[in-house]
């Protein structure tokens, strides 16, 4: 059998799948550096400044979570609908949590409002791990498909954040102060502690997911979930660790909208599934389940604030919101065509 | 048959809804045995392997393991008394690699703080699967790829290999010659002669009606989820095993 193989032959396969591995991220970067540079002339001139960096980077942090948090959900064959309406909730609970129950003053600014800045991280977390759970119930007990389920409870969490905010935003701390800026050599970076926050937890779950054994599972039970059961493995209780973690990142990124805005209100998190997932397609994980990386969903989330930020600043035509969420929409179905392309060429 | 009873499943009957896929099935298997085990599609070979890997669980009837009284609630727990499957085309995660398929379930983690955390130890991994797949007879030039990139009989083998290098003491392979050519056949039915030279005890399903006649111990045929025939193997011909099976024969005790 084994010894059937002949070895050249083999290799050279190899050596072409490790390449379009590599395609992938470096396929992203060209990406990158190709909008820089047509932004850079759009805009005559200012799109490349440490001011939209930041922007970008700030918008970047905000989705990276539920970027990171979609793609070990998608890995196991799953997809998790509800994150958007979780960032609204965990915000609005938070707000609830510090201006009505512990009569948060909202005029608190500085390093005073950092006791408050973390409850409010911790509400927000645990909101998140509620919803988690929630899903994984209908998901694992109700057997309802996860596309549905999440859909649900999408729903349901929308309708929750206007019920406890009453329709209005509750204040949060004021100007609290993120952008503490890095200073490199007299260089001002447009990097804050609360992006480096998000870094670490990114590069963390990257690592949970390609060198642990909770990342293994991940793949597995998205590659094929009969070979996962007869392996011994509870498909249940994966599922709803999956579906937490997706909660809670969903919950920390309410807590990024609830600190970054100083207002939790039921609109933070509205349609933010739909980038998260995008971010998560053109960062090259499959729909289908068991394949992805998260350096890619990191570059592709980059690559859709780009595109974001960029439309902002373009001064030749016009760009329209309307026409702006056009342009994301083909950049999702130009991923995912890329994406079929690569699976065929492979076959 | 000289060797001890090593497992054995007494009048089990499973229905799935008013399909009747077993009707209390009797079946013994002694260590050191090979038992084929037959029948049309339908005739309920692949439930009776779920009710044996503790896949799905039996309406009624019994399950012993060593004289021992069984109760499967998944297959986690035949695994764990030394139970190995390999199921018919679905046995392996094609998008993991070799190893990370022959390991799945039983990791090994690194030492230390990080394997506490969860870290796996994927190059141990990998040079113990080459090892163990190399002890079953099966040779792979690098255990690090993914099995997507396998050809179809690399795949049964990795699965195969799997199964043998793990079972302690029962080993159930469903059609594992299928969609394989006539010498990766021969070196599955090598694996098997191997597996119960090692005192496993071995129940082998199938099609190809040579490869059971060639390999097996003791012929069980399934019809309609009743067994209607339990011989050994010297005691049935090809035509009359698939007669037998047909339903067309009726030998000397029907």
């Amino acid at each position: 059998m084994g010894n059937s193989i002949q070895e050249g032959q083999e290799l050279s396969f190899l050596d072409k799948v490790k390449a379009s591995f590599r395609n992938q991220s470096t396929l992203l970067v060209v990406t990158l550096v190709i909008l820089a540079v047509i932004f850079q002339i759009a805009s005559e001139g200012i799109f490349l400044s440490v001011g939209t960096l930041g922007t970008v980077l700030n918008d970047w942090g905000s989705y990276i979570l539920l970027a990171v948090a979609q793609t070990f959900v998608v890995i196991t064959g799953g997809i998790d609908l509800s994150v958007g309406s979780t960032v609204s909730l965990s915000s609005v609970v938070a707000g609830w949590v510090l201006v009505k129950g512990m009569g948060l003053d909202t005029s608190i600014s500085g390093d005073a409002a950092l006791p408050y800045v973390l409850i409010a991280t911790l509400v927000c977390l645990l909101v998140g791990l509620a919803v988690g759970a929630l899903n994984a119930f209908l998901i694992n007990v109700l057997k309802i498909v996860p596309f549905i389920a999440t859909l649900a409870t999408m729903g349901a969490m929308a309708g929750m954040a206007i019920i406890i905010s009453g329709g209005m935003p509750l204040q949060g701390p004021n100007d609290f102060n993120l952008g503490i800026a890095y200073n490199v050599f007299g260089v001002e970076l447009p990097i804050s502690s609360t992006i480096l926050t998000v870094l670490i937890i990114t590069v963390i779950a990257g690592l949970y997911l390609h060198k642990t054994r909770f990342g293994l599972y991940t793949y597995s039970l998205g590659s094929n979930p009969f070979a996962t059961r007869a392996a011994g493995i509870s498909p249940a209780r994966h599922i709803t660790k999956v579906y937490m973690l997706s909660g809670g990142l969903a919950g920390l990124a309410g807590a990024y909208a609830y600190i970054r805005l100083g207002a939790g209100s039921p609109s933070n998190g509205a349609g933010m599934e739909l980038y998260a997932i995008a971010a998560t397609v053109i960062g090259g994980v499959s729909l289908m389940g068991g394949v992805g990386r998260i350096v890619g969903v990191a570059l592709g989330t980059l690559v859709l604030f780009t595109v974001q930020s960029g439309l902002l600043m373009v001064k030749v035509v016009e760009v329209s919101p309307s026409l702006k969420q056009v342009i994301v929409a083909i950049l999702i179905a130009a991923a995912v065509a890329v994406q079929t392309l690569q699976k065929n060429g492979r076959k | 048959m000289a060797n001890k009873v090593i497992y054995e499943v007494r009048n089990v009957s499973k229905n799935y809804g008013a399909v009747v896929a077993l009707d209390g099935a009797s079946l013994k298997l002694h260590a050191g045995e090979v038992v084929g085990l037959v029948g049309d599609n339908g005739a309920g070979k692949s439930t009776l392997v779920k009710v044996l890997s503790g896949a799905h669980s039996p309406d009624s009837g019994e399950i012993l393991l060593e004289g021992v009284t069984k109760v499967w609630h998944n297959p986690k727990q035949a695994l764990d008394e030394g139970i190995e499957t390999l199921y018919q085309d679905s046995g392996l995660a094609q998008h993991l690699t070799v190893s990370q398929n022959v390991f799945l379930g039983r990791e090994k983690f690194l030492k230390g703080i990080f394997g506490k955390l969860g870290f796996l130890a994927r190059k141990q991994m990998e040079l113990e699967a080459e090892a163990d797949l190399q002890a079953v007879g099966i040779a792979f030039p690098s255990s690090n790829r993914p099995v997507s990139q396998l050809s179809g009989g690399q795949r049964q083998a990795v699965a195969i290999g799997r199964a043998v290098s793990w079972a302690r003491k029962v080993l159930i392979l469903d059609e594992p010659t299928n969609h394989l050519g006539a010498r990766q056949s021969g070196e599955v039915l090598e694996v098997i002669k191997r597996a119960k030279k090692k005192g496993l005890g071995v129940i082998f399903i199938s099609h190809t009606l040579p490869h059971v006649l060639e390999v097996t111990d003791r012929i069980v045929v399934l019809r309609l989820g009743k067994i209607v025939r339990d011989a050994p193997t010297s005691e049935y011909t090809a035509d009359t095993l698939i007669g037998t099976i047909t339903g067309s024969y009726h030998g000397d005790e029907n």
